[in-house]
């Protein structure tokens, strides 16, 4: 017989100050990807598939933070930021969420589930020409998530993708940076870059990366293995 | 010191930047307004910046001021970000065209602020690291017996987290306060070191702070560009007036 097994709270660098830092029963578990790389059918079907299992979900994703969220949609609305502003904006829109929701969450026993997490921030800022160190160090105070989901698509299969979803987003493709390109070409060098900052982060981090290129099915199957490693031993075995 | 975007040194920047810090209640704003006036009145164009103003990020700040959902981060990044925008937009554009920039308050606030919530001194440093060095820093020094009984004078409630009610260190606005500003007090005097920040006493006569503050930046003023408003400086002169409040007017040019 075993006990549910609880983990440990650990950051990337210092811990944010004034936090109970003692182990968590809950399990973070963060899916990244490129825009049309299907992260959030995949997120939707891993919520219902632990909620079918008994497991408390909560998700999360960038700029729904109460604090910064509103602020950063006003922001981007107006194409006028520059990359270091809009970087702490999502970083203080990040930590918002962590300390008001997920680290929360994970002290309920919750299963949190982040669309996108430090990594596409770092990949983003990388392209805009900010040093990823300083960036990351932004990011010291993160919790270390229990996996990362890569879903690993590459650009000719983004490309329907994002055509079928309601086609170019200003910052999806990069227009801020590609300056001077038509928005099909910045679109095609701005996502091949942020897809090598990605894979260079997925070796670092020892991401899960799983080929998501084949239909919705398939991946999710491989998903699930994922998925079975880390929340398994949140239950007792007789 | 190294830049987030590996821009040029801001120390090479061809503009001047003088800033004050201190305390609330040291009594900075007034003698940083009084050397405003007096520069535009040398004829020099000077940008004016400060402290949570950024068009783009106050409301943010404001929101979770308001609904006190900040925590010694999240308070921090915001601050950094709204500082962020204000160096790129107005700050660093006013350098390279080689104007004079006053700024009320600067990173120093954050390194005293925020390292009395519990945020770690190097992270800070390195966070804050897009920031041009200023040509000048004036460091406001007053007693905190004397700062408390000027707030007193001049304003009648305080905030939750201007107070630092967020901090826990007492229920009470007033002893809370009190203990928030003594504690960034002293982590002030720990940055007029590392720092080199000018020490300006604040108990000194307002005239004679501001004259100490001119012999201060006098011998940086060489060079640095001025307003172009021929027109207006032959009316000045032919009438003896000094235009000292077209200044509002330049500010918001």
């Amino acid at each position: 017989m075993s006990l549910p097994v609880n983990r440990p709270l650990r950051f990337y660098g210092e811990s944010p100050p004034g936090i109970d830092l003692s182990p968590l029963p809950g399990r973070l578990i963060v899916v990244e990807g490129q825009d049309g790389s299907g992260r959030s059918t995949q997120i939707r079907l891993m919520k219902e598939w632990l909620e079918d299992h008994g497991f408390g979900v909560v998700d999360t994703g960038l700029t729904r933070s109460e604090l910064a969220g509103p602020g950063i949609r006003r922001a981007k609305s107006g194409h006028d930021l520059d990359p270091i502003t809009l970087n702490l904006f999502y970083a203080t829109d990040f930590y918002d969420r962590v300390e008001r929701l997920i680290i929360p969450s994970l002290r309920a026993g919750m299963v949190v589930l982040a669309d996108r997490y430090i990594f596409s921030m770092i990949a983003r800022a990388a392209t805009r020409g900010i040093d990823p160190a300083w960036t990351a160090d932004i990011y010291d105070f993160a919790p270390v998530p229990d996996a990362v989901v890569y879903l690993d698509v590459d650009i000719e299969h983004l490309l329907p993708r994002i055509l079928i979803n309601g086609g170019f987003d200003f910052w999806e493709s990069g227009l801020d940076v590609m300056r001077g390109q038509d928005v099909f070409e910045s679109f095609l060098s701005y996502q091949a870059r942020i897809s090598a900052h990605f894979h260079e982060l997925a070796r670092q981090h020892k991401f899960a990366v799983i080929d998501a290129r084949g239909p919705i099915k398939q991946t999710f199957e491989t998903i699930l293995q994922e998925l079975h490693r880390v929340v398994d031993d949140m239950r007792s075995t007789p | 010191m190294a830049t987030a975007d590996g821009s040029t040194a801001p120390q090479d920047l061809p503009g001047r930047l003088f800033i004050v810090e201190g305390i609330d209640g040291s009594g900075k704003s007034t003698q940083l307004d009084l050397l405003h006036k007096w520069l535009v009145s040398q004829g020099y164009l000077v940008i004016f910046t400060e402290w949570n103003s950024s068009r783009i990020v106050r409301r943010t700040t404001r929101r979770g001021k308001r609904r006190r959902i900040l925590t010694p981060l999240t308070f921090s990044l915001i601050h950094a970000a709204d500082f962020s925008s204000r160096v790129h937009e107005q700050i660093i554009p006013a350098l390279q065209a080689g104007a004079i920039v006053l700024a009320d308050r600067y990173v120093y606030t954050a390194y005293a602020r925020d390292a009395a919530r519990g945020v770690s001194a190097g992270w800070l440093r390195r966070l804050y690291s897009f920031a041009p060095d200023p040509t000048l820093a004036f460091y406001f020094d007053v007693p905190l017996n004397e700062a408390i009984r000027r707030i007193e004078l001049g304003r009648d409630e305080l905030s939750y987290y201007e107070a630092g009610l967020d901090l826990g260190l007492s229920g009470d606005p007033a002893e809370s306060f009190r203990q928030f500003q003594g504690i960034i007090r002293d982590q002030y005097g720990k940055l007029v070191d590392e720092f080199g920040l000018e020490r300006i006493d604040a108990t000194d006569t307002l005239v004679n702070q501001q004259e100490r503050m001119r012999a201060l930046v006098q011998p940086h003023l060489d060079g640095a560009m001025r307003a172009e408003v021929s027109g207006l400086q032959e009316a000045l002169a032919a009438t003896g007036l000094s235009g000292r409040y077209l200044a509002d007017m330049w500010r918001a040019l």
